[in-house]
């Protein structure tokens, strides 16, 4: 190693850890402390503007420690801003004196991120966002920028005044509309079902429906096709899930 | 396919919060059928973007980006690249950006003459900040390999930024002007001069001297054959013997001192105001985008500096 590169690793030691680490020699303390809060500032504006709640909850103290430790401790690998906050999700896998809730809540908080950034293809032709097309008849697919997600924790009513003590099966829908919005949709088990296996292999409404009523052994099957029909029918109206043409001819039901 | 010689005059770094209000001015414009040239922003003839902030960033910032590749020469400013960084440069990254300047008709990439990542526990860490290099030969030689290894990979020429920096190294056995001057000479590449960090490193480090007299010698050193490109900005003064550079602040007046001394000296080129920190709404921006043009036309059109009194209008 170079002279100057021991120098400045010696400067970024001590940036990151100035307890543990002594700044290099005669180097001025005052200007020193210009470089020791704008590194800490910056991670701390671009980590804390993602996870508002978990700061909430955590409380300033407790926040302001975590993200001490984090520039102390983590090797941030990408060079890009945006992705400051998926590491700071990463180092917080390692950590282990936290409120059990709180990494799927900082998984929820992160995501929204991450689906308003999604790079996505533009629809296929045969893809459409409007309702024109059967919600039965033709191919199920979640919207382009999406993710389908099972919390243990009710995540999204999470705040200073709710901590969750218990386990409490969350599912949820993000995704992304056409005006670049992120939304979250709250779904009851059976819709996360239903979703799961579009997002397993191509499949209409009717034969999803069919095959989920089948695996509940659902009583009543004309009343549970219209119920889900109608969901599905709400989901393309949100742009939660896009339609394509059958044209593969594929599920033809039983 | 923008070329290098469309990016002239005047730009403006490119913020999230300007894209709506200029987006705007298109559709004013449109709706009273007159053309762009005649509206608040004629005078931006093209605008900068940070790589950093615009690789893969999909969604509304893909959607936007295209909308200003159609209608501006754009100029890549990164910041992360870490030149003077101790770990091997990021290759991938550089090839991400190489795609990028090709996507996106981009013809200039600048880079700062900094380092940003550390090789902590073993690790290539990034650290999201500008940091000084020390100025001495071996890093001169070790910041001019790496520029030419860039310049290779991205098969173009680049040029690096006069870094701001606040703590001098006291293993530097140069000043600042002699280590930009070899590195530009060792690494055969263009100068993106910034005119505000001449100004705040002057001050940062006067030691009692007169901090516009060590800017002006400054500039007055600088190889004008490799200027391609400058910044101008506003700074911080977090007291009167040490400047921050925030980009947060109107641009002051000995930093427009200076804008004026360099076209003086060397001529006109294509200058960028930057503002990334308590953005004004656009007129005000505008006020000092003009006051740029204004500077320029008058070396342009070979008349005397300008007055005082005249600029206060533009």
């Amino acid at each position: 190693m170079l002279d100057f590169q021991r120098y400045q690793l010696a400067f970024t030691a001590h940036i990151r850890n100035p307890k543990l680490h002594a700044k290099p020699a005669n180097v001025v303390e005052k200007r020193m402390s210009v470089y020791r809060e704008s590194v800490f500032n910056n991670i701390f504006e671009s980590v804390s503007v993602c996870f508002p709640v978990c700061q909430n909850v955590l409380g300033k103290r407790k926040w302001r420690h975590l993200i001490r430790n984090f520039v102390a401790n983590y090797s941030a690998i990408s060079p890009f801003f945006r992705e400051i906050p998926q590491q700071f999700l990463a180092f917080l896998e390692n950590i282990t004196d936290l409120p059990s809730y709180l990494k799927p809540l900082a998984h929820y908080e992160w995501i929204e991120l991450a689906i308003s950034s999604q790079q996505t293809r533009p629809l296929s032709t045969q893809q459409t966002l409007n309702t024109q097309l059967n919600c039965m008849d033709d191919v199920i697919t979640l919207a382009p920028a999406s993710a389908l997600l099972a919390y243990d924790y009710p995540v999204h009513k999470i705040s200073k005044r709710f901590k969750p003590a218990a386990i409490e099966k969350t599912y949820l829908l993000v995704f992304r509309n056409t005006s670049f919005e992120v939304k979250f949709i709250v779904l009851n088990p059976v819709t996360f079902n239903l979703l799961s296996l579009t997002q397993s292999q191509p499949l209409t409404g009717r034969l999803a429906l069919t095959t989920l009523a089948n695996e509940l052994q659902h009583p009543d099957l004309d009343l549970f096709m219209r119920f889900g029909a109608e969901i599905l029918h709400d989901l393309c109206k949100q742009q939660a899930i896009t339609l394509s043409q059958n044209t593969l001819d594929i599920n033809i039901p039983q | 396919m923008a070329s290098l010689a469309d990016i002239k005059g005047v730009g403006l770094g490119l913020k999230r919060e300007l894209i709506p209000q200029i987006q705007n001015l298109y559709i004013e414009a449109s709706q009273q059928d007159l053309s762009i040239h005649d509206s608040l922003i004629a005078n931006i003839n093209f605008v900068e973007i940070a790589p950093e902030n615009w690789i893969n960033a999909g969604g509304k910032a893909e959607a936007d980006l295209a909308w200003f590749v159609e209608r501006y020469p754009i100029v890549c400013h990164g910041l992360c690249l870490s030149l003077g960084g101790p770990d091997p440069l990021n290759k991938h990254f550089l090839k991400q950006v190489k795609q990028f300047l090709s996507v996106n008709k981009i013809p200039l990439y600048t880079e700062h003459l900094s380092y940003c990542t550390d090789n902590y526990q073993g690790k290539t860490g990034y650290l999201y900040d500008l940091l000084p290099i020390p100025f001495t030969e071996e890093a001169v030689k070790y910041v001019a390999q790496r520029i030419r290894q860039t310049q290779d990979i991205l098969g173009q020429h680049i040029a690096v930024e006069n870094a701001s920096f606040y703590a001098a190294a006291p293993i530097s056995t140069m000043d600042e002007i002699t280590f930009l001057k070899a590195v530009l000479q060792e690494a055969d590449c263009w100068l993106h001069l910034d005119i505000n960090n001449i100004y705040v490193n002057s001050v940062n480090f006067a030691h009692k001297q007169d901090p516009i007299k060590l800017a002006q010698d400054f500039l007055r050193k600088i190889p004008a054959e490799r200027i391609i490109y400058s910044h101008i900005a506003g700074h911080y003064q977090q007291s009167p013997t040490l400047l921050i550079d925030t980009h947060g602040k109107d641009v002051i007046d000995p930093v427009w001192d200076l804008l004026d001394t360099a076209y003086q000296l060397f001529g006109t080129f294509p200058t960028l105001l930057e503002r990334d920190n308590n953005i004004p709404p656009l007129p005000a921006l505008m006020r000092e985008v003009n006051k740029i043009a204004a500077y320029q036309a008058h070396y342009q059109n070979n008349l005397a500096a300008p007055q005082d009194s005249t600029l206060a209008t533009c």
